[in-house]
């Protein structure tokens, strides 16, 4: 198991390679001159070049690409262009409200979703399921910033039962900082939720079909023990690569989230410094996220192997 | 009519029907018999013949969707199962009367282990915990002789091979001492060699147990092997009905007669050209069950017919000893034997 | 089947029945006439405008819907209909040349995947790479380097959905080429170039409108993403995204400004969601049955 695990870590390296690369790449065969760009539309030529020297663009290009490469091996993400701190400072400072808030839209999602789909596939055909995948295909359409207006409408402006925005940290207590994430990760997760729910319909489905769960009936087993356990226990490996696949929708959805809520998290941070053009933090970033999500498809490579006796590693 | 006295189960008028896209299919169209207490019963016909339907009937697990049971009664130690609620009926289903399914190896759930797929037949029905399910699972694994019971109880079905998932499905259907067992062509997906060892011990366990079996299969060998009474099933009508030697001795139904002449037969000497008479197949196909059949079923595929089979449909009668057959020519059958 | 097809005469045309089309389908015509609707809308944008949507008018500022101003104003005074009329033309625009060229791009390197050992075991490594970078950011970073425009944004819409394109592609690819009537024409000499116009690129188009129909409206969400960020097209381009991004500060006194956009958008995605699900039920049924 171990060293299964270790295998597949070492798989993940060259796609956190090509991340790398493309960064890297990025900055130096942008079209235009990107110092130019990233000082701004009225920089002096003085400015321009102090850019430049600061990102390290003056330098021969093998020069450049050692340095970076150097600096990244020792998790050196550099320094930000505006407030000259290292940009690992940065993202750490602002890590605490972008993992709240993803981990609470995945709960949120998860224990929504699942059973729904499961209700839609024995209910299928009636109108349960009509009503979730009705659901599910609007969910699919609503972006995240509507639906955070529509929530924060209703729930906090009309009915005053939340609030409009702003993040509290967990050690400010418990309540308020469950009620600060309530909205967004009802906005943040309607596409995942939507995407969860669909699959698992469509995964129990399949399953519900097969001999093991005649068998199960013909036992006289709780309704309950049928779908929860020997169907959904089979139907499991489709749903979670889709949790897996839609960590993706959910970190590109923290940056907008976040700006609409005004939370002070990675994705504002993001949104700061892409108005302000500082690369440096935008690539440190990118690694990050990258990172993130590459991480959550290792976990989920896992988890298969626990949940399906039958895969060997 | 009666229940026969010491009958268990009764099924009496049966009709179970599926509605498809090209109309109502009359899957098991009006049929009845009785199962006594520790008898095993045969089913037998071709596929699509309704003893599948009729078997998924008595556990009322005909899907709602696609299929209901039309009219007719069930009961089962008296008591009507056709109106009975769904959780009283889920307290039956594996507890007083199990089944075990054709498919040994799509039948067992992939992701429990085989212990846990026992057990939990015995916590839910016997209300122990889940200890004491675990020692019945081994206590029943032992009993379908699984060597090394304690080791499989933690293994997952694909670690079985064929035969021994079908013993854990027997071990399964078992573990609440159920009155009735229902198995639908337990050992058409076995080898040869293994079909025998399961039937053996099915035969075995029922001695031991006093477990009545409804035997389904469309192979007379195995019935004449087993059962101890047979019903013989066509186009979801039972056209006979005998005591197993009775019905081997001289099968009074045309159909029963090609179903016969269906099995190779060994003892037949070749002859002088070095062939034997080739394998009978009953001409004709089973009739479409979406439109309603006039007459007898097997009229068009029967070399007795005639226009009144054709146009009256034949009551069961009884031609002596409890061998019931619905047939208007059967003196004629007699004499062509 | 493409190898019959080419010997087969074409099948009488069957007379289009509408109707039955409709009730057969009701959700791919609701979906196909919601986008009939934004298409003239966008087209003929100047006709049905009410009002100049560019025009500062602070006396009229965050008006209510009227009649004069059917979706009211925004803080500039502007006419949020005049404005949103106008705004489907920037989503149609970007939703159907991110699909068009990332589906050129990605036909180009998926054939070349399935084809080139080589290029695949590359290819594929770099596409892996791109996939695990959210595609917000993706385009984000490229926008952070570049003077902003439409034309940066349909760019940096394109290259994170390429890798999506190119991965359906290049399964198709390997698949027909595993299919012993294709391996037989390898063996009997046929050549590359007619068994890539014969059998290799008529089954990939099926799959490849399918998806492309979903990277179009993934596309619309990403641009209308981007502009309310700030990171999109520039903001005074009327755009869904942009008219969104500015009615923000004054959203609980105006919600107008940001619903009416929002609905919009949301319908127009619903719209082409819904046609890529009937084209994916007709064209595509082995995909259909996997979802």
């Amino acid at each position: 198991m171990t060293a299964y695990i270790v295998r597949r870590l070492f798989a993940t390296l060259p796609v956190m390679a090509v991340v790398a690369l493309f960064v890297f790449f990025l900055l130096r065969f942008a079209p235009g001159d990107p110092a130019a760009i990233i000082a701004g539309e009225d920089a002096t030529t003085e400015a321009i070049e102090a850019v430049r020297a600061k990102l390290g663009l003056d330098r021969p290009m093998v020069e450049q690409f050692f340095v970076w490469v150097t600096q990244l091996l020792r998790g050196d993400l550099g320094v930000s262009i505006f407030s000259n701190l290292p940009v690992t400072r940065l993202i750490s400072q602002r890590l605490e409200p972008t993992v709240a808030l993803t981990l609470s839209t995945l709960f949120v999602a998860v224990a929504m979703a699942i059973p729904i789909g499961v209700l839609a596939a024995w209910k299928v055909r009636k109108w349960v399921d009509r009503v979730v995948m009705g659901f599910a295909v609007l969910g699919f359409a609503m972006p995240v910033f509507v639906l955070a207006y529509i929530l924060i409408y209703f729930f906090a402006v009309q009915w005053q039962m939340l609030p409009v925005q702003g993040y509290q940290p967990i050690k400010e207590g418990l309540w308020p900082f469950v009620e600060s994430l309530i909205l967004p990760s009802l906005a943040l997760g309607i596409t995942y939720m939507a995407l969860i729910a669909r699959t698992t319909r469509a995964s129990m489905l399949e399953v519900l079909s097969q001999d093991y769960i005649r068998t199960a009936n013909s036992k006289g087993l709780a309704t309950g023990r049928v779908l929860l356990l020997h169907a959904l226990k089979n139907a499991a490996v489709p749903i979670i690569t889709v949790i897996g696949i839609g960590i993706a929708l959910l970190i590109s959805g923290v940056v907008i989230t976040e700006t609409v809520f005004n939370i002070p998290g990675l994705g504002r941070l993001t949104v700061d410094a892409v108005l302000k053009r500082d690369y440096p933090v935008v690539q440190g970033l990118i690694l990050v996220f990258a990172g993130a999500k590459v991480l959550v498809n290792l976990v989920i490579d896992i988890s298969y192997a626990f949940l399906d006796p039958r895969i060997r590693y | 009519m009666t229940g026969t006295p010491g009958a268990i189960l009764e099924v009496r008028d049966l009709h179970t029907q599926f509605s498809t896209l090209d109309g109502v299919v009359r899957a098991v169209d009006g049929v009845s018999f009785d199962v006594a207490r520790g008898e095993t019963l045969g089913i037998v016909g071709e596929s699509g013949c309704g003893k599948s339907v009729t078997a998924m009937s008595i556990l009322r697990l005909i899907p709602p969707e696609t299929g209901r049971i039309a009219s007719g009664s069930i009961k089962f130690e008296g008591e009507e199962l056709t109106t009975l609620s769904e959780e009283e009926m889920k307290r039956l289903r594996g507890h007083r009367i199990s089944m075990i399914f054709q498919e040994p190896m799509t039948s067992l759930n992939p992701v429990l282990t085989v212990g846990t797929q026992i057990a939990e037949n015995v916590v839910r029905h016997l209300g122990v915990s889940w200890k004491a399910g675990r020692e019945r699972a081994f206590e029943m694994l032992d009993l379908v002789r699984i060597a090394d019971a304690r080791r499989r109880l933690d293994e997952y079905p694909h670690q079985l091979s064929g035969g021994m998932r079908q013993r854990v499905m027997i071990a399964m259907a078992l573990s609440c001492d159920p009155q009735v067992l229902i198995a639908d062509e337990p050992t058409t997906a076995l080898d040869v060699t293994i079909q025998a060892q399961i039937l053996d011990l099915m035969i075995e366990l029922k001695e031991k147990t006093g477990t009545a079996i409804v035997l389904i299969t469309h192979d007379l060998g195995v019935v004449a092997e087993t059962t101890e009474r047979v019903v013989v099933m066509y186009a979801g009508r039972k056209v006979e009905q005998a005591p197993v030697e009775a019905l081997f001795e001289e099968p009074l139904h045309p159909y029963t007669r090609g179903l016969m002449g269906a099995i190779p037969r060994l003892d037949v000497e070749a002859d002088a050209a070095g062939t034997r008479p080739r394998l009978q197949e009953i001409p004709g196909l089973v009739p479409i069950l979406t439109q309603p059949i006039v007459g007898c079923a097997f009229a068009p595929r029967c070399g007795f017919a005639t226009d009144r089979c054709r146009s009256e449909r034949p009551p069961l009668v009884d031609a002596g000893a409890g061998h019931l057959v619905a047939c208007w020519e059967i003196d004629r059958v007699r004499r062509a034997a | 089947m493409a190898i019959i097809a080419d010997d087969l005469a074409l099948p009488p045309a069957r007379r289009f029945s509408m109707w039955r089309a409709i009730r057969r389908n009701p959700t791919v015509a609701l979906g196909g006439v919601l986008l009939a609707v934004l298409v003239v809308m966008a087209v003929f944008a100047p006709l049905i405008a009410t009002n100049d949507p560019f025009k500062i008018a602070p006396v009229n500022r965050l008006r209510p819907p009227s009649e004069r101003w059917w979706f009211g104003t925004d803080q500039f005074g502007r006419d949020v209909f005049s404005r949103t009329v106008y705004g489907a033309r920037v989503s149609l625009i970007v939703g159907l040349s991110v699909a068009a060229i990332s589906s050129i791009l990605g036909l180009a390197l998926g054939l070349a995947c399935g084809y080139f050992r080589r290029v695949d075991s590359i290819v594929m490594r770099i596409m892996d790479g791109l996939m695990a970078i959210p595609s917000i950011l993706l385009a984000i970073a490229l926008i952070t380097l570049s003077r902003p425009g439409l034309g940066i944004v349909i760019v940096a819409i394109v290259i994170p959905e390429v890798p999506r394109i190119v991965r359906v592609v290049r399964a198709v690819v390997l698949s027909i080429r595993a299919q012993p009537y294709v391996e037989s024409a390898i063996a009997g000499g046929t050549r590359n170039w007619k068994l890539l116009t014969r059998h290799i690129l008529p089954n990939t188009l099926a799959p490849l409108i399918v998806q492309s129909t979903y990277v179009c409206a993934s596309a619309m969400l990403t641009e209308a993403g981007l502009s309310f960020l700030g990171a999109g097209v520039p903001p005074e381009v009327p755009s869904w995204g942009n008219i969104i991004a500015q009615g923000r500060t004054f959203f609980q006194i105006a919600p107008w400004t940001i619903m009416i956009p929002g609905t919009f958008l949301a319908v127009t995605v619903l719209a082409v969601n819904l046609l890529g699900d009937g084209l994916r039920d007709r064209l595509d049924p082995r995909l259909a049955r996997r979802l």
